[in-house]
């Protein structure tokens, strides 16, 4: 019975129909050349990331390599180290490799739970206005005036950081961006005559709010979404650069620490650059796709052509 | 509802979060499970007794609720108290950081929001041109790839690659400038800057080009300007009409980017070795350091707050469609 209440059976119809137009429309966007290269990196960083460790030759932090029994310290890339070994005679392709991980991590799950959580908000925050409205925006102003890298830090010096912490400090400090916008894009969809005639008709807030309010900004919220991604992999890459990253993992942003801090990154180019261009693909990568995103997203950018 | 009664309003807003802030600042910084004394205690360079002096000397050994309203009266008087690890006012410290953080941004932020957002108005206005889409997708990538991540590709390359350019500090070594005049002023400043300088420019370019370019496109279609051309301005002429009337979302976004830029830029700063105050936060925090993270913490907080109130009245001032009620 899909009466005008908010039951599963619905949920589940809108739900596929809603894929569909998901597929239609990462057809269009990978038009875009740019996007396509940004899709290729993603997916290609996706691999690593499930994969990498299984992959690398060595174990990132207890293997020490070693030649006529010595260790090999700062070595250039050679066969045995293809791209060289860290001043710990660490394999840098190895601790490359893992180091995908962490970062799909924190920016999978920090991404997403910023956009979800801030989609929610804005939902709310913009569907009942009045009141609910007013605290809820009130707590997203706090959050701006709080600087999130700081309270971050702050944070972080005395929680033992570990993956999961950094990714709820992330969207705590995060779900504000898209919550604004989702709000501002849901005040105009329910001045709109279909949403007043569904509570005419004896919808319930519930479903007028996810199967009459919600799929119009959908497009915006997957595109905050797409963008928190971004964000969260910059943030944990920084946080984990400044030293207040998980020090049981190895990641990319502490790669680069590791190398910044002792000092190699005047000779030891073969340590720099896999971790730096990694982060640099990536957030480029999802960057890209979303600008394309926001070109179909935005309507006000229609003006011509199409 | 009166402009008056608005900018009173968002005055009073804006004061109120200043002060939620600062407790939340204060709560979270008493959480921490232990204060740098505990240490001393530990490797048996003070007796137990002796600390208990020293706690007494910074007032750590009063009630909280003692503590945290002498805090919030010293804050708004801007005495931030005495730092912990370096036995010199607070103030000492985060001054003269502030002043060379504030000389490395705001030229940097002044050129990249006028430079991008003039480069966004003509790729807006020449659509689907190879200037635009280059443009873009240049932009896109400095402004994705992070600030400290650019920074380390420009150290490698123009300091330890090429030797041009030095990659540490603010001045050499043997440098031993007085005042601020001689500090900025010299060639080896210069040298010093135009790494870092170069990539907060590039890394804020691509906000403002998009903005701008966003903005041109969805004046482009509108009546006023099919009246131009019809007036029989040349295609430039119509661009310059476009573009004034596009400033307004490029100033309230110029607003927020120098409010939020202090903790921008803080890995920015470590990287470059750069005197200011997000290296000198990382490095109380790093030394527990309370007074000196607090006033760190609190300039840039206020910093977001007051940004954000200019903002908002610069929007409710200029654009005559905004009604204040709204806002």
């Amino acid at each position: 019975m899909s009466g005008y209440s908010f039951d599963t059976e619905t949920a589940r119809d809108r739900l596929s129909s809603e894929l569909d137009r998901a597929r239609r429309t990462l057809h269009v966007v990978l038009e875009d050349n740019a996007a396509k290269v940004g899709f290729g990196i993603i997916v290609l960083f996706g691999f690593l990331g499930l994969f990498g460790p299984y992959i690398a030759p060595h174990h990132p932090i207890e293997d020490t390599l070693q030649q006529g029994g010595s260790i090999m310290r700062l070595q250039e890339p050679s066969a045995k180290a293809p791209l060289g070994t860290t001043s710990f005679g660490k394999d840098v392709l190895s601790q490359f490799l893992a180091g995908a991980r962490p970062t799909l991590i924190i920016g999978l799950f920090g991404g997403i739970g910023t956009g979800v959580l801030g989609f929610l908000v804005g939902l709310t925050s913009g569907y009942f206005g009045g009141r609910i409205d007013e605290f809820l925006m009130r707590l997203t102003d706090l959050t701006f005036a709080l600087p999130f890298l700081p309270m971050a830090l702050v944070i972080l010096s005395f929680i033992t950081p570990n993956i999961w912490v950094i990714t709820a400090v992330l969207v705590v400090f995060l779900w504000k961006m898209p919550a604004r916008v989702i709000r501002s894009e849901v005040m105009t969809v329910t001045e709109r005559t279909f949403v007043k005639s569904a509570r005419a008709r004896g919808a319930g807030h519930m479903r007028t709010m996810f199967l009459h309010v919600a799929p119009n900004v959908l497009g915006i919220g997957f595109l905050y979404t797409a963008y928190a991604v971004g964000w969260s992999i910059v943030a944990g890459a920084s946080l984990a650069f400044l030293g207040f990253g998980d020090p049981t993992t190895t990641s990319w942003g502490r790669m680069l620490q590791q190398v910044f801090r002792s000092g190699a990154i005047r000779v030891a180019w073969w340590w720099v650059l896999p971790p730096a261009i990694g982060i640099g693909a990536i957030t480029t990568a999802v960057f890209l796709v979303g600008r394309a995103f926001e070109e179909i997203v935005n309507p006000d950018l229609q003006t011509e052509q199409e | 509802m009166s402009f008056r009664r608005f900018l009173i309003k968002r005055t009073l807003i804006a004061a109120l979060l200043t002060l939620i802030a600062v407790s939340v600042i204060f709560g979270t910084l008493r959480l921490l499970p232990s204060d740098p004394f505990s240490g001393l205690v530990a490797s048996g360079a003070l007796t137990p007794e002796q600390v208990e002096q020293v706690r007494a000397m910074y007032g750590l050994d009063e009630p909280i609720h003692v503590q945290y309203l002498k805090y919030i009266q010293n804050l708004f008087t801007f005495q931030f108290g005495i730092s912990l690890t370096q036995q010199r006012p607070v103030g000492e410290i985060i001054v003269p950081a502030l002043v060379n953080t504030l000389v490395l941004l705001l030229p940097a932020l002044v050129v990249t929001a006028i430079v991008s957002s003039l480069a966004g108005m003509y790729a807006g206005w020449n659509r689907g041109s190879w200037f635009e889409q280059s443009s873009i997708v240049v932009t896109t990538v400095f402004r994705a790839v992070p600030i400290f991540v650019t920074g380390i590709f420009f150290l490698i390359i123009f300091s330890y690659g090429l030797g041009w350019l030095p990659a540490f500090g603010m001045r050499s070594p043997m440098a031993n400038p007085d005042g601020y005049v001689e500090t900025f002023l010299s060639v080896d400043f210069l040298k010093h800057y135009i790494l870092p300088f170069s990539a907060t420019v590039l890394f804020y370019s691509g906000d403002f080009l998009m903005l701008a370019r966003n903005s041109v496109v969805e004046r482009k279609g509108s009546e006023f300007l099919m009246l131009h051309r019809a007036k029989g301005l040349s295609d430039m002429e119509q661009l310059g009409r476009a573009g004034r009337n596009s400033l307004l979302p490029l100033v309230t976004y110029f607003a927020l980017r120098t409010g939020m830029l202090f903790q921008g830029v803080i890995t920015l700063e470590v990287v470059f070795a750069w005197p200011g105050i997000g290296r000198a936060l990382v490095q109380a925090i790093l030394n527990q350091d309370y007074p000196t993270v607090q006033a760190a913490v609190f300039i840039m907080a206020l910093a977001v707050i007051v940004m954000n109130l200019t903002a908002d009245v610069a929007y409710a001032k200029l654009d005559p469609t905004v009604e204040a009620g709204d806002v």
